[in-house]
């Protein structure tokens, strides 16, 4: 992950996570304010339900008196008695009455309980009237509820009775007014508030009435639209009679959340916007400089030692720039040092070499001149002996000169490689045949050859007489290296796009320093040897693109691997 | 007829005894009608019930013992086979317009009334003579002739009725008014009245003739206001239209008429167990039951009824209280029968009104209604055929008889001269100055 997307991702979660905390909080405290007064405001609706209850039952009752005191009552209950009284006369009286006091139920029962006249339902006249019964002191009841059966159905009903005196018995008026949803209009019903008067409740589902019938007692349930009171209203022998549901709408509720959440997401909209403008112009500020300064050190790993970061702050990345820059500095001027240093030494081994190649053959040289002067003022006689032997050795000598000349001088002429597609285990079998004379040679310890050759090997594009060359410096290293005899082993294998080529011996091994000197020219560990011999392999595989490593330990013999593109 | 006739001597005992003391008639005055009801054509058929219509006239009329006595036709004669009647008209007759009433000028007018009932009938008039002819027998015509429906009216352009009546049109408003003016040439002598003023749709009861609903007839005797009532002539039945017979049986068992006339008609009506009454078959009586709610449970059990539907008109505010009635007795045997409002119930609560004084066309009339389409041919003078249609009617079981009903009308002190009789007659009465 990027400095950049990480930057990003950091100040959006940290916005994101700070507005969403205070929507929450926000949310969470407008729910509360909006429930208390949800609560508020549906417990004034009630008390002012049951005040205009209070007012309505002191009013039904006022007029019921009115009835009960009035002179058609008070006519029937002097003819009651009578002998001759026709009830059927006053059938249609109640609803006359009834009119008058502005009443919607109004019965008078005679003292048998037998309806004289009902407003409500005038044909109902001659019926039993079963609830009115003369052992209630229906004065001391007061105003009460109560389901009235009508014609077509039945109402609930603000009901209270008065008994006039007929005779030895007594006539009963009742009546009073509907509670119905009329009744519910006279309430100051705030706005997103609904008040509902259920009184056919038998049929319904709803789980809260259901609860309310069950157990009559005021409860409240929330959804996501309203809150939903249901408040019993109850009859005179506590028998549940009406549902009383006060609907609180959470609309605004909802407004208002869905405000703050789009406020939110705005906000968090905004946020993420300005993560991604910061995180854009904060990697700006500090991955430009680090990005530069990265490519700045590519640039010096791939060999551009003069490559300078820009200081462009003084800040830690700036500091960073400034310690890169000065670092890259000194490993220039080390390398060149360092350059200097293998060029000296380089020169100094050589001069080394060169004295040490050339010293040999001139001591002889030097003798035998020395011989010669000495024969020729010593033994005259024998000058002529001495001067054929020491031509001879001279010649020879003087050979030896030209040859070491000769090899130093085709190091320096190595040609450049001519490329066509070579069978590299072909070109192995050839040079270790070469070599089969020299590894069973007489009077020396047997080498051994083994061959472990790939046999579906792909072509290679190299130069045949350098890579031939290349092995047998190689073979002939391994041979110097195992003196006591032993294994030399030869491999090749197939790798991707590549091919391989080891050449193993059972030698003495060579020292880690040994091995990272092994290719430098002239560096040799042999007594005799030029230390030109790996330097021309690791040439030849050089000029090839290919690699060379070499992998030893004292004791368990070297291995040289040389890889190759195909 | 003769065997109704003892029906119609009751009926004078409706008169109130005030209007048998009456002072001396005088002439003058404006009578003001109040009429709860409205009417708007000024066919005597579409007149308020009980009150005679004063413009035109029939050429016969039933007197208060319900028999047909000459009015505009003064004799008349029949062939045997009764296809071929000839009527002589009454003289000195002249319709409102002036234009005498001659057998040519009537024919027209009464032509266009019995082509209604008499598809074939031709009428030759001349002089004051009119012939009725007709392939089939007319038994009925005279009846016929005595109803409001064959009143001889015709219209013109300024008056939209004209007739022969002791009042004319003066002031006409469809619904609302209608003003009648004495008719000073008015064969039978000028009426006492100056003017009548019927008001229609009131809602005032303090007119000098206003009509009564049955629950205040009590209270306005209290008043010591007059009544005029009518002799029953309104038969209220339940008509079953697509009930099984059984549950229609079930419910006439269930039926307790007693409160009905007790309290609904306030004792001014008739229980109905026939679907005549019986000062029109004089067999009424014998249809009468007695209520049983215990046998009209067992039936509703076995039957399993379902809800019943009773209609009534919404405005008959008596169709409501009966149906409501009905209901409750219907309840209580099980049967739930709910009252509705001007809806195509199971059951419909249907007023029908005695026309004639003939039995034979009165049960024509119901077998109509009930949609019996075949009625044999009946003789008025064979009480035991009528009988027994009536019967046969009952016993389709598509009909409920439950109350005969009279018209009352209600008068002020100052009104008087109301007569015994179908219709309350305008031209008798006369008021105080």
């Amino acid at each position: 992950m990027s400095f950049r997307v990480k930057v990003f991702l950091s100040i959006t979660a940290s916005v994101v996570i700070a507005v969403w905390l205070v929507a929450w909080i926000v949310s969470t405290l407008v729910t509360r304010s909006f429930e208390r007064q949800d609560t508020q405001r549906t417990q004034t609706l009630v008390t002012q339900f049951h005040r205009e209850f209070e007012r309505r039952g002191v009013e039904v009752a006022r007029r019921i008196e009115a009835v009960a005191n009035s002179d058609a009552v008070q006519q029937i209950a002097v003819n009651l008695n009578s002998p001759r009284f026709d009830t059927s006369r006053y059938f249609d009286q109640a609803q006359a009455l009834a009119r008058e006091q502005s009443l919607d139920f109004l019965e008078i029962v005679g003292p048998d309980g037998r309806i004289i006249s009902s407003a409500e339902w005038p044909a109902r006249f001659g019926y039993q009237e079963s609830w009115l019964t003369p052992a209630v002191d229906w004065k001391g009841q007061g105003v009460f509820l109560k389901r009235i059966e009508l014609a077509d159905g039945s109402a609930l009903g603000l009901i209270t009775v008065r008994s006039v005196k007929a005779g030895d018995g007594a006539l009963y008026v009742a009546g009073g007014q509907r509670l119905d949803q009329e009744f519910l209009t006279t309430l100051p019903i705030p706005d997103g508030m609904h008040v509902r008067l259920n009184t056919d409740f038998e049929g319904s589902t709803s789980p809260l009435i259901q609860e309310v019938r069950r157990q009559p007692r005021e409860l409240a349930r929330t959804s996501a639209d309203a809150t939903l009171t249901a408040i019993p209203l109850l009859g005179r022998d506590h028998q549940l009679l009406a549902i009383l549901l006060v609907e609180n709408s959470r609309a605004e509720l909802a407004s208002l959340r869905s405000y703050i959440q789009a406020t939110a997401w705005a906000v968090g909209g905004g946020g993420v916007l300005l993560g991604l403008l910061l995180s854009l112009w904060t990697a700006s500020r500090v991955t430009r400089p680090l990005r530069q300064l990265t490519a700045s050190v590519r640039q010096v790993a791939g060999g551009q030692w003069d490559t300078r970061a820009s200081i462009e702050s003084n800040d830690e990345v700036g500091q960073l720039a400034r310690d890169f820059n000065q670092m890259t500095e000194q490993l220039a001027e080390q390398r060149d040092r360092m350059i200097q240093a293998e060029r000296v030494a380089a020169w100094r081994e050589l001069a080394r070499r060169l004295a040490h190649e050339l010293k040999n053959p001139l001591f002889p040289l030097q003798i035998t001149v020395e011989n010669m002067q000495r024969a020729r003022q010593t033994s005259p006689e024998q000058f002529d002996e001495v001067f054929r032997e020491s031509t001879t050795t001279l010649l020879s000598e003087l050979g030896n000169l030209k040859a070491i000349i000769g090899r130093f001088s085709d190091f320096a002429k190595m040609p450049a490689p001519e490329l066509e597609p070579i069978d590299l285990n072909q070109i192995v079998r050839e040079v270790v045949q070469l070599f089969d004379a020299q590894m069973h040679a007489d009077g020396r310890p047997p080498i051994e050859a083994n061959l472990l050759l790939n046999a579906h090997l792909p072509p290679v594009p190299a130069d045949p007489e350098q890579i031939r060359r290349a092995l047998s410096n190689l073979i002939l290293n391994a041979l110097d290296a195992m003196p006591q005899g032993g294994t030399l082993s030869i491999s090749t294998d197939s790798l991707d796009r590549k091919v391989s080529l080891e050449v193993s011996d059972s030698g003495e091994g060579l020292t880690e320093e040994e091995c990272e000197r092994l290719f430098t020219p002239y560096y040799t560990t042999k007594q005799h040897g030029t230390g030109l011999g790996l330097a021309i392999v690791q040439s030849v595989v050089s000029d090839h693109k290919g690699t060379i490593a070499v992998h030893s330990q004292p004791g368990k013999g070297t291995t040289f691997r040389i890889e190759l593109t195909t | 007829m003769r065997r109704t006739a003892w029906a119609w001597l009751a009926l004078s005992s409706l008169l109130p005894a005030s209007a048998r003391a009456a002072t001396r008639p005088h002439y003058g005055g404006t009578l003001a009608v109040e009429l709860s009801t409205a009417f708007t054509t000024l066919e005597s058929a579409d007149f308020p019930a009980g009150l005679a219509q004063p413009i035109a006239e029939t050429m016969l009329r039933l007197n208060s013992r319900g028999e047909v006595e000459p009015w505009l036709a003064v004799a008349w004669q029949a062939d045997a086979d009764r296809r071929r009647w000839r009527f002589t008209l009454r003289t000195k007759v002249a319709f409102h317009d002036g234009e005498p009433l001659t057998g040519p000028s009537a024919a027209p007018l009464l032509l266009v009334a019995l082509k209604k009932t008499y598809p074939d009938v031709t009428i030759t008039a001349g002089g004051q003579a009119l012939v009725i002819r007709s392939d089939r027998a007319m038994p009925d015509l005279l009846s016929d002739l005595a109803n409001a429906r064959t009143a001889i009216i015709r219209r013109s352009e300024s008056n939209p009725s004209i007739g022969t009546g002791p009042f004319r049109v003066t002031g006409w408003e469809p619904g609302r008014k209608l003003m009648l003016t004495a008719f000073d040439d008015y064969w039978g002598g000028r009426p006492f009245l100056d003017a009548v003023a019927i008001n229609m749709a009131s809602t005032r009861a303090n007119g000098d003739v206003f009509d009564v609903p049955f629950s205040a007839t009590r209270r306005i005797l209290a008043e010591r206001t007059r009544l005029w009532s009518s002799p029953v002539e309104e038969l209220v039945a339940l008509v079953g239209t697509g009930v099984q017979p059984a549950a229609l049986k079930a419910i006439a068992l269930a039926i307790d008429r007693e409160p009905l006339v007790n309290a609904l008609t306030q004792r001014r009506g008739e229980a109905a167990f026939g679907l005549l009454p019986e000062w029109l078959s004089g067999y009424a009586f014998l249809f009468r039951t007695a209520p049983d709610a215990g046998r009209a449970r067992q039936a509703a059990a076995l039957l399993r009824l379902g809800t019943l539907t009773l209609s009534y008109a919404v405005s008959d505010s008596f169709a409501r209280a009966v149906a409501e009635r009905i209901s409750l007795n219907a309840r209580d045997a099980g049967i739930n029968l709910q009252p509705t409002p001007n809806a195509n119930g199971n059951l419909r609560l249907v007023r029908w009104r005695v026309e004639s004084a003939n039995v034979a066309v009165e049960l024509q009339r119901l077998a109509g209604l009930l949609g019996v389409s075949e009625t044999p041919a009946l003789d008025a003078a064979n009480p035991t055929a009528l009988y027994e249609a009536e019967r046969a009617l009952l016993e389709t079981q598509r009909v409920i008889p439950l109350v005969y009903l009279p018209v009352i009308y209600g008068m002020s002190p100052r009104v008087h001269g109301s007569d015994a009789g179908f219709a309350l007659r305008l031209e008798s009465l006369w008021v105080d100055p």
